[in-house]
């Protein structure tokens, strides 16, 4: 691993240099740690600010390992970043490698947080990755000069070798690093800056399909996942289901069965005073099958605490009543004047939708191996979404558990592959458990969960309810109030209140007059781009309903939701209107206002618009003036990029001209997920067949267009978008979460039934490189599809369903209904 | 002590005869690409080849394998080089690949009883095999890839 603690450069240099270790001389790139120690902790609130990083260490083989901070979940990110950095670089595809850095407190003061979410990864990190790629091939390119006896205006770097253009000779990267030692130093941001990227037509390697990196292992059973790891003498941990999903209390437990299990060895109550792994009690054996049937064999019995007797129709009728109190929400949109506009309008809507749990059900179930070791040292090894967060949450735990203060815990995390993480793996309650075994056990310990295990603790997306509201003048839709109550799930989350000097910094202000905490993770995506003047967006947080099912993020967060809402919600205004849905989308989607997009000059103040501009997000922070980094802002462009997708999926799919036989139909929806401010535009054109004797329906095909941009590896994109796709099939068809007594009540596969090869439709997708910013497309195309799914329904038998997810029972009911 | 037959190999394991085969391959004898799914035989991430047979490894008991010549993803080929592999590398299929090497050991199972599937055929063989990250129609893709590619061999 790249050592820079060297002193004598300070945090406005950067350095580039040769160093030898004990495997020879190597090139590594990178500034050094400024925010060591205890001061990692306080950096965390000052993000946005550059965090110092390292990119990738080549050595004199003219190997070039890429440094991958971002989690390896299946979206191949690592392959992503090397073509980038490989790019700049000018090293050779067949030379690159990737690894993944060790967290700890000294690594993240290099690093920075490791964290993988909200599809942010190539956004984010595009434009210093070139950079640093550049930098280091300026670097080389200076000492391979020097060593060719060249002027180095005549010198030019070329996949891994750098050529005197006068003489032609050249030298290659490896052995310039054989050969002298480089330490170069460019100052920041200056030279940062100033460094002359390639122009995107000079690009050799992004925008490539290139074969993901990761993909063979992935092939022939070498692939390394949590999962996969062994430690000496480690014993085996299985969860004993808990009473209810949180809160309840263990009082006592009888362990007499369980002895009778050879390799058991004893079960643990876990300490759960930080309000993670409440009920929990885990069964320790030699193996992991004695452990699960030892988990089995505890009489456990708890209190079942305060939701012991709440269930999903409880919580329903709380959303519907708490959406009577207008007092008690907080404004998230706020534009024109909707309560004046409505009663203006010729014709009105009002309607309820509501949407299901549903939970992330990733093929690899949460483990995680960890080890005490005997210098003191906490090594944690487990596939997971941040394991930035990981070490910090573990560290506090321990802190208390142990009675330490956090300086004095060293807390190391191994990051592996990720086995499917969708918003899922970054809660940490499986590695606090581990950690807590290991104490009472004084072995390293496996813990994993069986599938049972892991739906009965898994974190669901929150039930929701929504009412809309909707004015149409002369066709126009001139009004629109959205009201949406739900579990909110950043407040669970609440980190910013440690890192953050007590401010919430995961919760935005209202945007009316009372600046009450507001949760964008459960509302975003109602923010759409349509231009309707009067536009209200009012939420509900049902705090008992975020601690209840453990309320959490899942692939989009809200979006997931929220356009299933409101694309369903404008189809209903625009058949209310009469009009076209495709034409009455596209004339609100005219860039008008706030939904221009933002410049990366910056934007002009002072229109009404800009409110919902103006927001603070912690991983995407707006490009200003002396901030890094640099990259242009996603939303330029705005709506119109959206109206393009949307024209291109509806004329592939030949949406208004296809004849299309009885009983089918198809439907349109946009979104711009993730967020407001992190836009990738999508929009979907399904085609839908309905059963009218069953109620059942096949979709047929999907075609999708995504302007992301610039795609770096197209092959891949396609993958994503395809993937993402079928992933919001699978969520408006078949899946569902239930609740009852406090606890979930599925617990396998033949109970939550992702989406199988049967139901797969067909695909049309296509790719609008636009020439932008390049964004994430790991989770957007996931939005689109439900809503039109539930269009293409009703365009097919005229039903409309405002349930998601969409249940031929449903759809029959809806029929029997029209008919009555 | 029952004795097993993987990849080939001889392995000995004094686990109890209802532990199940799949814990036995991955956390004793660490053949790891054999994956945990679900515990029930309904996601297939645990699938190897008993006899030839496409099993859920979770669902055999070790005491009831006897004999049988059992094959997981690390003996499928000696250089990982089977057609359904490498149709699989092709295509790029994989995404979290936790589930490819239950999907890969299905395909092949799957071609050496039908060496020419239809679309239908591929789709109601592979139809056990979850996959969350839904590489679903790639996974068709490079079945008929590799069914092309055995025939290739076959004839060439």
């Amino acid at each position: 691993m790249a050592n820079t603690t060297e002193t004598g450069v300070t945090r406005r240099e950067f350095l580039v240099r040769s160093a030898t270790l004990a495997g020879g001389a190597f090139l590594s790139i990178g500034v050094p740690p400024s925010l060591l120690g205890g001061k990692a902790q306080a950096a965390m609130a000052a993000t946005p600010a550059y965090q110092p990083s390292i990119w990738f260490t080549m050595t004199p083989d003219g190997i070039t390992t890429m440094h991958i901070i971002k989690a390896e979940m299946g979206q191949h990110i690592g392959t992503a970043f090397a073509q980038i950095i490989a790019e700049e670089l000018e090293v050779p595809w067949d030379k690159v490698r990737l690894d993944m850095p060790l967290e700890s407190a000294e690594n993240f003061g290099i690093y920075g947080l490791a964290y993988t979410v909200n599809s942010g990864s190539v956004t984010t990190e595009f434009d210093r990755l070139l950079r640093a790629g550049a930098l280091g091939r300026i670097a080389l390119t200076e000492a391979g000069a020097k060593l060719l006896g060249a002027q180095l205006a005549n010198c030019y770097a070329e996949t891994g070798r750098v050529t005197d253009k006068t003489s032609g000779r050249s030298i290659g990267y490896g052995e310039i690093l054989q050969k002298v030692k480089i330490d170069r130093k460019f100052s920041y941001p200056a030279d940062f800056r100033k460094v002359q990227l390639k122009n995107r037509s000079q690009y050799k390697i992004i925008g490539q399909s290139v074969p993901a990196l990761d993909i063979p292992a992935k092939t022939n059973g070498q692939a390394k996942y949590g999962m996969d790891v062994f430690l000496p003498n480690m014993a085996y941990g299985a969860l004993a289901i808990p009473r209810t999903r949180y809160a309840s209390k263990v009082l006592s437990i009888d362990d007499s069965g369980a002895k009778k299990i050879p390799g058991y060895i004893k079960s643990v109550k876990i300490d759960d005073s930080m309000g993670k792994c409440t009920g929990w009690v885990v069964a320790l054996a030699e193996t992991f099958p004695a452990a699960v049937k030892a988990s089995k064999a505890l009489k456990i019995d708890a209190d079942p605490g305060p939701y012991g007797k709440l269930s999903l129709a409880d919580i329903m009728e709380e959303f519907s009543e708490r959406s009577k109190n207008a007092q008690e929400s907080a404004a998230w949109v706020l534009e024109g004047d909707v309560e004046k506009a409505l009663p203006q309008a010729d014709k009105r809507l009002e309607v309820e939708y509501t949407s299901d749990m549903v939970c992330h059900a990733f093929m690899e179930p949460i483990n995680c191996v960890v080890q005490h070791s005997s210098n003191d040292e906490w090594h944690v090894h487990v596939g997971t979404q941040s394991t930035g967060f990981a070490r910090m949450t573990l560290t506090g735990y321990l802190s208390k558990v142990l009675n330490k203060k956090p300086e004095e815990l060293k807390v190391f995390v191994h990051q592996y592959l990720v086995g499917g993480g969708f918003g899922g793996k970054q809660d940490y309650d499986d590695i606090l458990a581990a950690a807590y075994c290991v104490k009472e056990l004084g072995r390293p310990v496996k813990l994993i969960q069986t599938r049972e295990s892991q739906f009965a603790t898994s974190f669901p997306r929150t039930p929701t309810f929504h009412r809309l509201r909707g004015g149409l003048k002369n066709g126009q839709l001139t009004a629109m109030n959205q009201d949406i109550v739900c579990g909110w799930m950043g407040p669970r989350f609440a980190v910013g209140k440690q890192f953050n000097n007590g401010t919430d910094w995961l919760q935005l202000d209202s945007v009316d007059g009372k600046k009450q905490d507001i949760d964008q993770w459960s509302i975003g995506g109602s923010d759409h781009w349509y231009y309707v003047p009067n536009h209200r967006v009012r939420a509900w947080n049902s705090d008992r309903t975020t601690w209840a099912v453990q309320a959490s993020a899942l692939r989009t967060v809200s979006n997931s939701y929220n356009m299933f809402v409101v694309e369903s919600f404008i189809d209903e205004c625009a058949h209310a209107a009469g009009r076209n849905p495709l034409e009455f989308r596209l004339a609100m989607l005219n860039g008008k206002g706030g939904n221009r997009g933002i410049p990366n000059t910056g934007y002009p103040a002072g229109t009404p618009s800009d409110y919902y501009m103006d927001q603070l997000w912690i991983s995407l922070p707006w490009p200003q003036e002396d901030s890094w980094p640099l990259y242009e802002s996603g939303t330029v462009g705005g709506a119109l990029r959206l109206a393009n997708c949307l024209q291109v999926a509806a004329g592939k799919a030949g949406y208004g001209s296809k004849r299309l036989p009885l009983n089918t139909g198809m439907g349109l929806a946009v979104s711009a997920a993730e967020e407001r401010q992190s836009p990738t535009w999508v929009a979907c054109c399904a085609e839908v067949t309905v059963d009218p004797s069953t109620g059942k329906y096949r979709v047929n095909k999907l075609t999708i267009a995504v302007d992301m941009g610039l795609a770096i590896n197209p092959n891949n994109v396609k993958a994503q978008v395809m993937g993402s796709a079928l992933w919001g099939t699978s969520q408006v068809m078949s899946e569902r979460l239930t609740y009852k007594n406090g606890a979930i009540e599925q617990t396998n596969y033949h109970q939550y039934t992702p989406i199988r090869q049967v139901d797969v439709p067909d695909f049309d997708i296509e790719l609008i490189e636009s020439g932008r910013h390049p964004v994430g497309v790991g989770e957007p195309a996931s939005t689109v599809v439900a809503p039109a799914v539930a269009n293409a329904i009703f365009n097919a038998v005229g039903v409309r369903v405002r349930h998601m997810p969409i249940t031929p029972g449903a759809v029959l009911e809806g029929l029997k209904n029209k008919k009555a | 002590m029952p004795t097993l037959t993987i990849n080939g190999q001889s392995y000995f394991s004094d686990s109890p005869p209802d532990t199940p085969l799949l814990w036995v391959i991955r956390e004793e004898l660490r053949l790891t690409g054999t994956k945990f799914g679900c515990g029930m035989a309904l996601c297939g991430a645990c699938t190897v080849h008993i006899d030839g047979q496409a099993v859920r490894s979770c669902a055999v008991k070790l005491g009831d394998v006897g004999n049988a010549t059992i094959t997981t993803i690390e003996g499928l080929h000696p250089s990982d080089a089977h057609p359904v592999q490498q149709a699989w590398v092709e295509l790029q299929v994989p995404q979290c690949g936790y589930c490819q090497s239950g999907q890969i050991m299905q395909a092949a199972a799957l071609l050496a009883q039908n060496p020419s599937p239809s679309d239908q055929d591929i789709v109601q063989g592979m139809n056990g095999n979850l996959c969350r990250c839904a590489t679903y129609p790639r996974i068709v893709g490079a079945v008929k890839r590799a069914a092309q590619l055995i025939k290739e061999t076959k004839h060439g």
